[in-house]
């Protein structure tokens, strides 16, 4: 398998300490890797570094082999990745449409073949494409959070607590979403608290404590207990 | 009494769409970066300047002068615009707000020192966008200057609304405005948008320079209450609603105009602040309420 997005000794450091330390993984086209931990355990300081977000203080990140770490945020887009942040941040004051349209990238003919791609995707934003996001419902917003770091067609698609405040059976439609993205081809990062849902659609299951991971495992080898004890214990497992 | 209320409809609509243009670009500095721009009344002087200034380089007797500039003046002040943001916006902007409070409170005080020194302090007088003539409407003398001040401001205001809401370039400016982080994840540079908003900024004080500099004439030391017009209106119509604020300042003319007209310009510049205090304690968040996003 060709490695999509490949992490080599990612460090971040904020002003409270090291938020990630020294992480090395990869995933490959087609595969879900599901980043756990226990809050402030690093999950959202990966994300974001690989987003372009935050910077790292050492280590390298490559998509397709191009080494993509000096890339600022805007740029990362264009090298093939796609972000979708905790708390969805939409642009409440955009319609569907509208917000689609600001992310999507390439030419008229380009945008109108991605916006199909996208309801076809996603057929509730195309019902609902004139509404204000802030108007949707949290299961339409986090659609279309998703819509908006899919519509560029990105190799590599981050996502960050896409289950936070979402109903059950929202939550069903989000993750056979997420699972579609690998099987098009995607190579996709899922940082997530719902531990057993996570594990359901993963290929790859990895634990981040205090910014170290110390689980890195096939998701079908693990169950949620054994996620569950990495996440608090100092066992540590690599396989 | 018909008659005199149209006409001084038609004056506070004139007056009220220039300070609409003025509260335009002010509001969107405020929504593009979360910061005030302090120098925003003097741009509007500024443009006045320009417009007089390039009303002299006009041979004699050419007819619609203020409209033979206005593309000039509003491409002056654009590039006006685009320099106060490299000057006091860029190299601050991780700093606090406060610090471009500062920087464009400078760059407002040494633009109306330097205006002062080449033109001198007296006040001038602008290019009239039309001839001297009236129009009769309902037995009241309507100026053809008051009518075509009111279509300038409209039209412009229009071209304001079809870039944001009708281009992608709009979008793209009203995305970045929303939230920074997530428009450059959606590959939009900011540094492309922060530059637009500021000449679309400057461009829009410009004409309201202009348009004013006609019937009030223009003097270096105007900015500051062309800012304060700007202010209230902001506050009034609700801090970051563009629309809200444009309204406002339509509010704050017609205010102005009447009280003016039945007491004394000095009572109505009182009750107005007066007003605003009021509004500040009771309703803060606007008459209009506020939009999401950042009070600076």
């Amino acid at each position: 398998m060709t490695q999509r997005l490949e992490l080599d000794g990612v460090t971040v450091t904020h002003a409270e300490g090291v938020a990630v330390d020294q992480a090395s993984f990869s995933c490959a086209s087609g595969e879900v890797v599901a980043v756990m931990g226990a809050n402030g355990a690093g999950k959202s300081s990966l994300i974001r570094a690989l987003a372009g977000a935050e910077p790292l203080s050492s280590g390298a990140i490559r998509v397709d082999g191009q080494d993509v770490t000096g890339m600022r945020l805007e740029q990362r887009v264009r090298a093939g990745i796609g972000w979708c942040p905790e708390g969805r941040r939409l642009f409440a004051g955009l319609t569907v449409a509208e917000t689609l349209d600001v992310a999507a990238t390439g030419g008229a003919a380009e945008r109108a073949a991605a916006f199909e791609r996208i309801f076809t995707l996603f057929p509730v934003l195309k019902e609902r494409r004139d509404a204000t996001a802030w108007t949707l419902s949290g299961g339409q917003q986090q659609m279309l959070a998703i819509a908006r770091a899919v519509i560029s067609e990105p190799r590599v698609v981050l996502l960050d607590e896409p289950s936070i405040g979402l109903a059950p059976v929202v939550l069903d439609d989000v993750f056979a979403t997420i699972r579609r993205l690998a099987e098009s081809g995607a190579a996709v990062v899922l940082a997530e608290q719902a531990v057993p849902r996570a594990l359901a659609i993963a290929d790859r299951a990895i634990v981040l404590r205090r910014g170290v991971i110390v689980l890195d495992v096939p998701a079908e080898r693990i169950d949620a207990g054994v996620v569950a004890s990495a996440m608090l214990d100092a066992g540590s497992e690599r396989a | 009494m018909v008659e005199t209320s149209l006409q001084l409809l038609a004056t506070a609509l004139a007056l009220g769409s220039a300070y609409a243009l003025t509260a335009l670009g002010f509001v969107l500095i405020i929504n593009a970066v979360g910061a005030v721009n302090f120098a925003h009344g003097d741009l509007v002087m500024a443009g006045g300047f320009a417009a007089v200034a390039l009303a002299i380089l006009l041979p004699e007797g050419v007819p619609l002068p203020g409209f033979v500039v206005l593309p000039g003046v509003l491409l002056v002040m654009a590039i006006a615009g685009l320099a106060l943001a490299g000057v006091a916006y860029v190299p601050l902007r991780r700093a606090p707000p406060v610090s471009v409070f500062i920087s464009t409170i400078a760059v407002g005080l040494i633009l109306q020192h330097a205006i002062a020194l080449g033109a001198g302090p007296q006040p001038r007088v602008g290019p009239a966008l039309v001839g001297g003539g009236m129009v009769e409407l309902l037995g009241a003398a309507l100026s053809y200057q008051q009518l075509a001040t009111i279509a300038v401001a409209g039209v412009l205001c229009a071209a304001v609304h079809i870039l944001l809401h009708r281009t992608r370039f709009g979008r793209r400016l009203r995305a970045a405005a929303q939230d920074p982080e997530m428009a450059r994840a959606c590959g939009i540079d900011l540094r492309i948008t922060v530059g637009a908003t500021f000449a679309l900024a400057g461009a829009l004080a410009g004409g309201a320079g202009l348009l004013l500099s006609h019937q009030y004439f223009v003097t270096p030391t105007d900015g500051a209450t062309f800012m304060l017009k700007a202010y209230i209106a902001v506050v009034v119509g609700g801090w970051g609603r563009i629309w809200g604020a444009a309204l406002a300042a339509l509010f704050i003319a017609v205010f102005e105009v009447l009280v003016a007209a039945a007491v004394s310009y000095l009572v109505a510049e009182a009750l107005l602040y007066l007003g605003v205090l009021a509004l500040l304690m009771l309703r803060p968040q606007g008459l209009f309420g506020e939009a999401e996003g950042r009070r600076a």
